[in-house]
């Protein structure tokens, strides 16, 4: 059977099909690619994606489990002798982290006493979200996860995605129950960043390569081979301090960073639900601005009229 | 003319024609990689609709071909549209070419399923290029062209019955 009653044979060899229906799907082809470009993407388009990754992603959390299994069945078997090695390594280390979470929590407290001493208000997380990978095409036009978790779980748009040991991207799409995330790997990913040990700040740019690089640093930039590279959260959009990974030189001699999220597979992660900081003109409260230098011109006008005027010859010194 | 393919009445056939382009669509897309081994899924979207296309080619007709390639952007993340244009190009192409009826033994047509692979893959990657502004890298298409290429033979006898095994696509 042919689309449109144009085929020329009813048997199954040699079939034809609408010649004007196949051209008809050429152009909505071409006439998605122009819609759907990362530079200029239909919101409409994004939604309706979506929607039907929604759909998917139950079925590919079916697809992936028996792997997630074999995964596991794996390292067991390849590590069984060094188990009992890594297992004293691992308590050493759990000794160790004790003290630096103690350490940690006591400078949260010191934190929110300054934070409040001086009525600053900084970007906080949120509790964390897990998730399972369901979808991780390395195409060569894009370098995303599909993640089992959405909206619904209170991921959005922008938030940053880490598994167990960094950073391995930000969140572009969110459906009900399931998100896309943008490694940082991908041409389209970038990222603010900085030296944990300088400060210098620098824009992390995925190219499809397995280390993204550093670039906009600027010319005297204090930089050095293994440095911790962090988010400066200097967009607004991602916190001050994910850890990402550690700068390192190529042949070329420009600066790329090996990601510390590439330790393990991208299997389980963690979202961390983000408020950015709001731009004063996003800001409902800088609308009174000017009602509150009014405010600030009359108490200073008030307390000019109750002071005394002890020294009116000083005007004139 | 030639036998049937299969004795089964052309309704059960067409489901499972609809299910394992669906299942293609899903392995294609789920996290099958074990640990940080290579990833080496075959194109299996292209090589579905390319068997049943071969075997039953009234059951993908160009709009077929077009869903199945906009599922496929959509699971990847891509931009919509590419891999609709690729397969449809590349489909179109092969069909064009075999206007008496391709020939179902799997030489040739393992053959014809490599000259399809050699027009979608240039094409997807010509035109994914432009919609992301860049040159795209080639080495993941060169990998999944050969272990779609590898595979084919592999996965196109799973899709017909034993007793055509000699004559692979029901000679």
């Amino acid at each position: 059977m042919a689309i449109g009653g144009s085929s020329r044979r009813n048997d199954e060899s040699g079939i034809r099909f609408s010649r004007t229906f196949t051209v008809a799907l050429f152009i909505l082809s071409i006439a998605l690619i122009v819609f759907d470009r990362p530079q200029a993407r239909s919101p409409a388009l994004a939604s309706m994606r979506a929607g039907i990754t929604d759909l998917a992603a139950p079925l590919l959390d079916l697809a992936a489990a028996p792997v997630r299994g074999l995964a596991n069945i794996g390292p067991y078997w390849d590590n069984q002798a060094r188990l009992t090695e890594e297992n004293a390594e691992l308590r050493r280390r759990l000794n160790e982290t004790r003290y630096w979470r103690d350490l940690a929590l006591q400078l949260r407290d010191q934190r929110e006493i300054y934070e409040q001493a001086l009525n600053v208000e900084s970007a906080t997380t949120q509790d964390r979200i897990g998730a399972w990978t369901l979808g991780d095409p390395d195409g060569p036009f894009v370098q995303s996860r599909l993640i089992g978790a959405g909206a619904r779980q209170g991921i959005g748009q922008g938030d940053p995605v880490l598994n167990v040991y960094g950073l391995i991207g930000r969140v572009v799409e969110t459906g009900q129950v399931s998100s896309r995330v943008l490694l940082l790997t991908d041409l389209n990913s970038r990222i603010p960043v900085m030296a944990d040990r300088s400060n210098a700040r620098a824009v992390l740019v995925g190219d499809n390569s397995e280390y993204p690089r550093l670039d906009f640093l600027t010319r005297n930039a204090d930089l050095q081979d293994g440095d911790r590279i962090v988010t400066s959260g200097d967009d607004g959009f991602m916190p001050r301090g994910l850890p990402v990974g550690q700068a390192q030189r190529d042949r070329q001699g420009r600066w790329r960073v090996r990601l510390y999220s590439d330790q393990a597979p991208v299997d389980f992660v963690w979202v961390f639900p983000f408020e950015p900081v709001r731009s004063p003109e996003a800001d409902p409260a800088t609308d009174n601005t000017e009602s509150g230098d009014a405010e600030l011109d009359a108490q200073q006008a008030s307390a000019d009229t109750a002071l005394p005027d002890t020294n009116p010859e000083g005007e004139s010194e | 003319m030639r036998p049937p393919i299969d004795s089964r009445p052309p309704f059960g056939l067409m489901v499972w024609a609809v299910i394992s382009i669906l299942l293609s669509l899903i392995f294609y897309s789920a996290p099958l990689r074990i640990a940080n081994g290579p990833d080496l899924m075959p194109m299996l979207p292209l090589i579905t609709l390319f068997i049943w296309s071969t075997v039953r080619p009234r059951f993908i007709p160009p709009i077929v071909i077009f869903v199945v390639g906009l599922l496929n952007d959509v699971l990847t993340g891509g931009v919509l549209g590419v891999w609709a244009l690729a397969y449809l190009t590349a489909l179109t192409i092969a069909r064009s070419r075999d206007e008496d009826g391709p020939s179902r033994e799997i030489g040739p047509v393992w053959i014809r399923f490599i000259v399809v692979l050699a027009i979608a893959m240039p094409v997807a990657w010509g035109v994914g290029s432009l919609a992301i502004g860049q040159l795209a890298p080639v080495r993941p298409l060169l990998i999944e062209s050969v272990a779609s290429g590898l595979m084919f033979p592999l996965l196109a006898l799973l899709f017909i019955r034993r007793r055509n095994l000699r004559g692979a696509f029901g000679s």
